[in-house]
């Protein structure tokens, strides 16, 4: 209990101290910051009763860093992971990556590994600024946004000028990283030019081993976008993205090597249409594709082709939003269509999602103090159950200064393809996965082919596998005096159908047939605290927090299953409730510190940020199936990463840095976690 | 002859008394010695059935057999095959019967009640298979199987007697982190248990 109490308690302390000293600067313009990812409309962030987060394009410059996942990861409540299976992705509130939408301008992308999608495909060059709604966000983005949503929103040029960016950034691990931003507009026209070539030879914690953690990789980025203004109230946006990216694949099956490439290309293209009727109504007409690709082989030692495998993902996604204005108050309407393929190795054939979808948002202003926002969204789909996703919110402003908000909100995510279609038998262990919606013709066939020792009774696929649901309420606060700046959430969310993997045959050969089943029911709540000082105008420290529980509801309900352990080395003993640690992968606290310090004669920018995760365990190691005090568990950590910009004249400017400064590893318990990487940058901005 | 079968007959006599009284007397404070727990290691389970006995403490090829290992299904002498037409898994010829406890091995010391004992049949084993039903779970990241903590066997053995075990590995020479991927150190059964010769109630 002390130990939960005492970093509150002392970053409470700290807020105090704080809130007696004066005068303020860059608090209020983020105060005043526009924002558009909660509401589809343009907010103040201040004002919205949701809890969002920003990340400034100043911030992401000074911060050094290149990639999306980079940047993510150093924000309050966000964390970098790799889950059980190796892939990255971010945890928000204690919720797996696979439930946060990751938009770019308001689009999602497509292309999720095992549901978590790789965010070092992304690059930062470009970014005016990030927006984080965490939360169900269902209400307006459907599934997937269950847990949230980021949206990345990219440089628009507001008016005449012809300016740009060269930057070229060289890193550890032989990584490269150049960029060139061209934004151009006269008069009606205007263009924004985006390029980036990112490469690293990777790196290896053990070098006695052929495969690295992460092999050699090349990667190049084309954003080309154009405006057209037909009129003040016309506006037309056409944007492309084009990725591309080629790494090493390098296998070892049974003690022989295999080599070969993996590529993934992803193209994105969005038209809009802004169109202002007049003072009262407003439309969007937009017409966005995507298709995210992946092709990999690996040869053998005589280089003749032993595997191969692909992946095709398209999705085709028209949608119209109108929004009503009278005085304050919006009502805003979205249509929209989905038409969603994916043709890959393991599946029979390709499988096709369509769904229609419609949502209202009512954004309404009572009283001056008083912000209501309430709405919904109806997805009906081909293949699972539609979903009704209300939400409703709340801000109310006591000062100026001071606000509360509170939300209650639905959000959903459909089962995925994988969780449908899968038809996967692992060549070197030997077991199979099979998609809910094809196991029973495929375990009918396999039986007939003998490969079926036994079906695991009880289990049939009559009933359709059901869309995992959550719901989600925030409750926060908003302060602010002089120099300080207070942001607290409380959070809760509980999960119902989440869907995981069972045992549904054994094999002739030993192994298991898994397919995939609503298994449980997990809670996740917590608090997020984030505060910001200004002890002069080139001075700021910022606090983050987040105190996190996540359990699964079953364990809690009925212990007396899981109450045995037998540690390394002793007999079994019980263990009571309250030694129930909780979900794997999930850390009580996480905590961050950022400096920013300017010498404002020297032009230079010293950012310093420390982050902290506590303990938390990957697997169970005492016979239990789940992580309790007694098991092993990953240590608690901290990382720190520097920068140091100097600006030279107006024109360019000198950064140079380290991410990790201290070298913190861990090769055993944390594959993602390279070492030390020291970099310096050169930019010319004309 | 006569007196000799006389006395013997007597002899006989006096020995079966006392005897009797012997048991008469020390009935309330008889203490049967306590049962041993042995561990049985890298047992293997690779190659079709492997039967043992916990009366003769080994692996056996007899009929007299109480448990039997194949992968990571495990069987009793009692009841009938799950699957007729596999020749390799052996015919019941016992009265085994077998009743799953959770509890820690020391503390299961009374017999569970006749009715939780469960035989062999074409429907079910008496210990389900599957991760996470019988004695095992399956992680399918790691491809670890992992013996479910405080799973206790209580087995009829196949002539009446009792005995209880607990699986403590899967993996040849129950190392504290096995190599699930090295398919050679798989499928070695470690196990405790403790056999009651005796005919009585409790371990």
């Amino acid at each position: 209990m002390k130990l939960r109490i005492t970093p509150l308690m002392s970053l409470f302390f700290c807020s105090a101290a704080f809130g007696q000293m004066k005068d303020s600067i860059a608090v209020d313009e983020i105060l005043a910051e526009v924002v558009v990812t909660g509401t589809r409309t343009e907010r103040v962030l201040s004002s919205l009763p949701l809890p969002m987060t920003i990340i400034t394009s100043e911030a992401i410059v000074k911060s050094g860093l290149t990639r999306l996942s980079e940047i993510l990861n150093e924000q309050t409540g966000i964390i970098l992971i790799p889950d059980e299976s190796g892939f990255e992705g971010i945890q928000m509130q204690g919720l797996d990556a696979a439930y946060t939408m990751i938009m770019i301008d308001g689009v999602p992308l497509v292309g999720r590994t095992a549901g978590v999608l790789d965010l070092s495909r992304v690059s930062v060059g470009n970014i005016e600024r990030i927006e984080i709604v965490k939360g169900a966000s269902s209400a307006l983005y459907g599934s997937e946004a269950m847990g949230g949503v980021i949206n990345v929103i990219t440089k628009r040029p507001q008016k005449d000028l012809f300016s740009g960016s060269l930057s070229y950034r060289y890193a550890t691990f032989n990584s490269n990283d150049a960029n060139a931003n061209l934004l151009w507009k006269k008069k009606k026209f205007a263009a924004n030019v985006f390029v980036n070539y990112n490469s690293s030879d990777g790196y290896d914690f053990d070098k006695s081993t052929w495969l690295k953690n992460i092999e050699k990789y090349h990667n190049t980025t084309i954003q080309p976008k154009l405006y057209y203004d037909f009129s003040e109230n016309l506006k037309l946006i056409v944007s492309n993205r084009f990725y591309n990216q080629k790494i090493d694949n390098k296998a070892v099956i049974e003690t022989k090597q295999y080599q070969g490439d993996a590529t993934e290309k992803e193209w994105n293209s969005q038209i809009k249409l802004e169109h202002k009727w007049n003072s009262y109504w407003y439309s969007e007409y937009e017409l966005y594709a995507t298709n995210y690709k992946n092709n990999a082989f690996l040869n053998d030692e005589n280089s003749v082709l032993f595997e191969e495998s692909y992946y095709n993902q398209w999705l085709l996604r028209p949608e119209v939003r109108t929004t009503f204005s009278i005085n304050e108050n919006k009502l805003t309407t979205g249509i929209g269509f989905n038409h969603e393929t994916l043709d890959r190795t393991y599946f029979d054939s390709n499988v096709v999602f369509n769904s229609q979808y419609v949502f209202v948002q009512y954004d309404y202003n009572p009283t001056e103090k008083l912000n209501i926002l309430a709405g919904f969204r109806y997805d009906n789909h081909s293949v699972y159950a539609s979903q009704l996703s209300p939400k409703l919110a709340a801000n109310y402003k006591i000062t100026a200064d001071f606000s509360l908000k509170a939300s209650v909100g639905y959000g959903y995510k459909a089962p995925d393809f994988r969780q449908l279609y899968f038809d996967f038998m692992n060549p070197s262990v030997g077991y199979t996965v099979l998609g809910y919606n094809v196991a029973e013709s495929r375990l009918k066939e396999l039986e007939e082919q003998g490969q079926i020792a036994e079906r695991t009774s009880g289990i049939n696929f009559s009933e359709p596998l059901k869309a995992e649901s959550a719901i989600n309420f925030n409750f926060g606060t908003f302060y602010k005096k002089n120099k300080f700046r207070l942001d607290v959430n409380a959070f809760y969310n509980s999960i119902s159908n989440l869907i995981d993997t069972q045992v549904v045959a054994l094999k002739s050969n030993g192994q298991n047939v898994f397919s995939y089943t609503n298994i449980s029911e997990i809670f996740t709540y917590g608090l997020e605290y984030n505060s910001t000082y200004n002890f002069s105008k080139d001075f700021t420290v910022s606090l983050g927090y987040q105190y996190l529980i996540a359990k699964d509801k079953s364990v809690v309900d009925d212990f007396d299953s899981y109450k045995f352990v037998r540690p390394p080395g002793s007999g079994t003993i019980a263990i009571s409730k309250s030694d129930y640690f909780g979900l794997f992968n999930r850390s009580k606290h996480t905590a961050n510190v950022k400096f920013l310090y300017r010498i404002p004669r020297m032009k230079t920018d010293i950012n310093l940020r420390v982050f902290y995760r506590s303990k938390y365990g990957m697997f169970d190691t005492n016979g239990n199936q789940v992580m309790d005090k007694y098991d092993q568990f990953v240590k608690g950590y901290f990382l720190t990463n520097l920068s140091i910009s100097k600006q030279i004249k107006d024109k360019f400017m000198l950064q140079a840095g380290a991410n990790n400064v201290f070298d913190f590893t861990n090769p055993d318990q944390i594959n993602n976690l390279a070492g030390r990487q020291i970099f310096a940058r050169i930019q010319y901005n004309f | 002859m006569k007196t000799n079968f006389l006395k013997l007959t007597l002899l006989a006599l006096v020995v079966f008394t006392a005897s009797c009284s012997n048991d008469d007397d020390n009935a309330d404070n008889e203490t049967i010695p306590a049962v041993q727990t042995v561990k049985a290691t890298n047992i293997s389970a690779r190659d079709g059935f492997t039967k043992f006995s916990f009366s003769e403490n080994k692996v056996v090829t007899t009929d007299k057999w109480d448990i039997a290992f194949s992968g990571t299904t495990i069987i009793v002498n009692g009841g009938g095959k799950f699957n007729p037409e596999n020749a390799e898994e052996p015919e019941r010829t016992g009265q085994g019967a077998i009743s799953i406890v959770s509890n820690a091995f020391t503390a299961v010391t009374t017999f569970p009640e006749a009715t939780t004992f469960k035989q062999d049949a074409a429907t079910a084993y008496a210990i389900p298979t599957g991760s996470g039903n019988g004695w095992y779970s399956y992680n399918m990241n790691s491809h670890l199987i992992t013996p479910i903590a405080g799973k206790v066997f209580v087995v009829k053995t196949h002539d009446g007697k009792y005995a209880k075990f607990e699986i403590v590995s899967y993996y040849k020479d129950a190392p504290a982190t096995p190599d699930p991927l090295n398919s050679e150190a798989t499928k070695y059964y470690t196990f405790n248990y403790a056999y009651q010769a005796n005919s009585t109630t409790t371990f």
